[in-house]
């Protein structure tokens, strides 16, 4: 476990100049009721395939419909912390959240899916899964991935998520924009979250918002 | 079990993240902040007869002085019409500018990220007035993987009475949200402005297609016609987009600026027509909207237009139509501004926009096609400046009238990929 999150510890790079830093997103408000209103639908969630943490190829659809889903693009070894890290928190709490409504951890999912295949092997993938318990709790976090950058480019494409291999003192990075998706049960992108906007309370509280809907 | 999240709490408190905030007057939503120096100004173009092709077209100048082509204009993409070129915002990611004609309702969607210094033009959406019933998209405010458009006008008759309209990054048309016309609310529309923290969602209101295209001398003779100017601001709850409260904001509220210091509740605008200063702010759990400062003389109508906080939020520039003005207000308690600084930047000057740093600021000069001057004084150019906390210095200049490309309206940057 240490192995798996201590590449998270780095020192953060960042394609903006000057980045300074401040403390996590603030919520100064108290967010709507869930089911007190409608989340338009976005986009579809595209089709394609991944590969589970056994290694084997399934298609995403299997991840993405069926249940409320909350999937973020992620790579191990991000070292930008309003990355992969910030994602990977923000799915643990609203995962504790979650545990605490039984009937809504029934109807939801976690996925994390990678965009750095060469790096993220259904081994590496499969370690974070026993960290977190990936089957194990309710609701259940799939950490997934892809079998090559062909596989991955029109899940990108599709979801709308840009990521760009670069290079910088002479480590190897994946410049992305920290986007979580919302995907209601017949896989269509209810809402998308960003850096500024990863409220456990109010992600959760849209998450019981499309559970609602396919009661 | 709890092990994970223990670990990733520490993490978490070690880390942080980028402020929620980009050169003083985008989205907060838009990432990759540019708080060094920019390399590029595009300038979106209102095309003129005659003038080259005549076409809008979105301009691009070199703004990094190290650069040899410094203060230069390095490429122009015209969109092969002309149809009252405004506004334009980045999409969350940057990679994407999406830009609005006023007449024609239409937006054109620039890719900026592969090749700041040559964007290419990559969508043209058509649909707004018919999935949406708008007419005029103003001002693109990027969400999450969406664009907000806050519209002027409608399709129906051209009114003021209008609304926002959602598309995703894709160009997908997603929803609509009318402005309020009960609770005091005229449905008027013009800028759109959001607060995170707060989940507080700003719009103002101007007028409608019906006044905006009218020629300006025309106008401002037709007693009717100029009582359709909006009156007020609306605070939404963004989460349910939902109007929770119709402020009275008298005399056309243009751009909105929340202060970008974190936990800040408040924003703050001009009344083009009052020429009023007016500050919007949360005491307890209302939203009030204060008259806070004169901008000039209101009885010359100076017609304040556009306004840039900087990034402490202690101080706001503020350009005037009329006298060619840039002033600068000290915003140290912003319910009292006080000016401190002005200069004549042109004869006719609109937009302003300033680096993050607030070392540079740039000034454009057209309003409307139908608003802007006439003869000598129809100067049409971007002007750069360097300022040091006391004076404006001119840095560069580029006359567009002089290389034909148009009336320069509004502007963002942009830099190399690092």
């Amino acid at each position: 476990m240490l192995a798996a999150t201590a590449c998270l510890i780095a020192p953060a790079l960042h394609a903006a100049q000057g980045d300074e830093r401040v403390a996590a997103p603030l919520q100064l408000f108290t967010p709507p009721p869930a089911g007190s209103y409608t989340l338009p639908p976005i986009q579809s969630a595209p089709r394609g395939r991944v590969v589970d943490e056994a290694g084997r190829s399934r298609p995403l659809a299997e991840f993405v419909t069926g249940r409320v889903t909350l999937l973020s693009f992620i790579y191990t070894h991000c070292t930008d912390a309003a990355g992969c890290p910030l994602a990977i928190a923000t799915l643990a709490q609203v995962r504790e959240r979650l545990s605490a409504n039984p009937v809504a951890a029934g109807g939801a999912r976690l996925v994390s899916l990678s965009f750095d295949p060469e790096y993220d092997t259904p081994d590496v993938m499969r370690l974070f899964s026993k960290t977190f318990e990936g089957a194990a709790r309710k609701p259940p976090w799939h950490f997934l991935t892809t079998a090559s950058q062909s596989q991955l480019a029109p899940l990108l494409e599709g979801f709308g998520q840009d990521a760009a291999v670069t290079e910088a003192s002479g480590a190897r990075r994946l410049d992305h924009t920290l986007r979580v998706f919302l995907i209601d049960s017949r896989g269509r992108v209810r809402e998308i979250y960003s850096a500024a906007y990863l409220m456990p309370e109010v992600i959760v509280n849209d998450i019981l918002t499309l559970a609602a809907e396919a009661r | 079990m709890k092990e994970p999240i223990a670990v990733i709490a520490l993490l978490l408190a070690a880390f942080t993240l980028p402020a929620a905030a980009d050169e003083t007057c985008n989205s907060p939503y838009t990432t990759a902040l540019i708080k060094g120096q920019e390399d590029y100004v595009h300038v979106w173009t209102l095309g003129v007869k005659d003038w080259g092709d005549g076409q809008d077209k979105l301009v691009t100048i070199s703004a990094n002085p190290k650069a040899k082509d410094y203060g230069k204009v390095v490429s122009s993409v015209s969109v092969g019409s002309r149809g009252e070129a405004h506004h334009m915002g980045f999409t969350d990611d940057r990679r994407y500018l999406w830009a609005g004609g006023l007449s024609d309702n239409r937006i054109y969607v620039f890719d900026v990220g592969k090749n700041p210094a040559k964007p290419v033009l990559t969508r043209t959406i058509t649909d707004l007035g018919e999935k949406s019933g708008y007419l005029g998209p103003h001002t693109f405010y990027a969400v999450p993987g969406r664009m907000l458009i806050g519209t002027l006008s409608n399709t129906k008759d051209k009114g003021g009475v209008t609304g926002i309209a959602v598309y995703n990054n894709k160009g997908e048309f997603v929803a609509k949200y009318d402005v309020p016309t009960g609770s005091g609310g005229d449905g008027y529309g013009y800028d759109v402005a959001i607060n995170p923290s707060k989940n507080a969602m700003l719009t103002s209101s101007f007028t409608g297609f019906n006044n905006y295209m009218r020629p300006l001398g025309e106008l401002i003779k037709d007693g009717e016609a100029m009582k359709k100017f909006g009156n007020t601001m609306v605070v939404w709850d963004h989460k349910a987009m939902k109007p929770t409260k119709v402020l009275s904001v008298p005399g056309g509220p243009l751009e909105i600026r929340w202060s970008l210091k974190p936990g800040d509740n408040w924003a703050i605008t001009a009344a083009a027509l009052t020429s009023k200063l007016w500050l919007v702010k949360q005491e307890g759990k209302e939203w009030v909207a204060k008259e806070v400062g004169t901008i000039g003389d209101p009885a010359k109508i100076p017609l304040p237009v556009d306004i840039s906080i900087t990034a402490d939020g202690k101080g706001l520039w503020v350009n005037t139509f009329m006298d060619g003005k840039t002033r600068y207000f000290d915003l140290t308690n912003p319910e009292a501004p006080k000016q401190t600084y002005e200069k004549v930047t042109g004869k006719q000057v609109n937009m302003i926009s300033q680096s993050w740093d607030g070392k540079r600021v740039y000034v454009s000069s057209s309003l409307l096609e139908n608003w802007d001057k006439g003869g000598a004084d129809n100067e049409q150019f971007v002007r750069a400046f360097n300022w040091n906390g006391k004076e404006l210095t001119p840095a560069f200049e580029v006359d567009f009238a002089k290389e034909k490309l148009g009336r320069a309206h509004h502007m963002k940057f942009s830099a190399k990929p690092l």
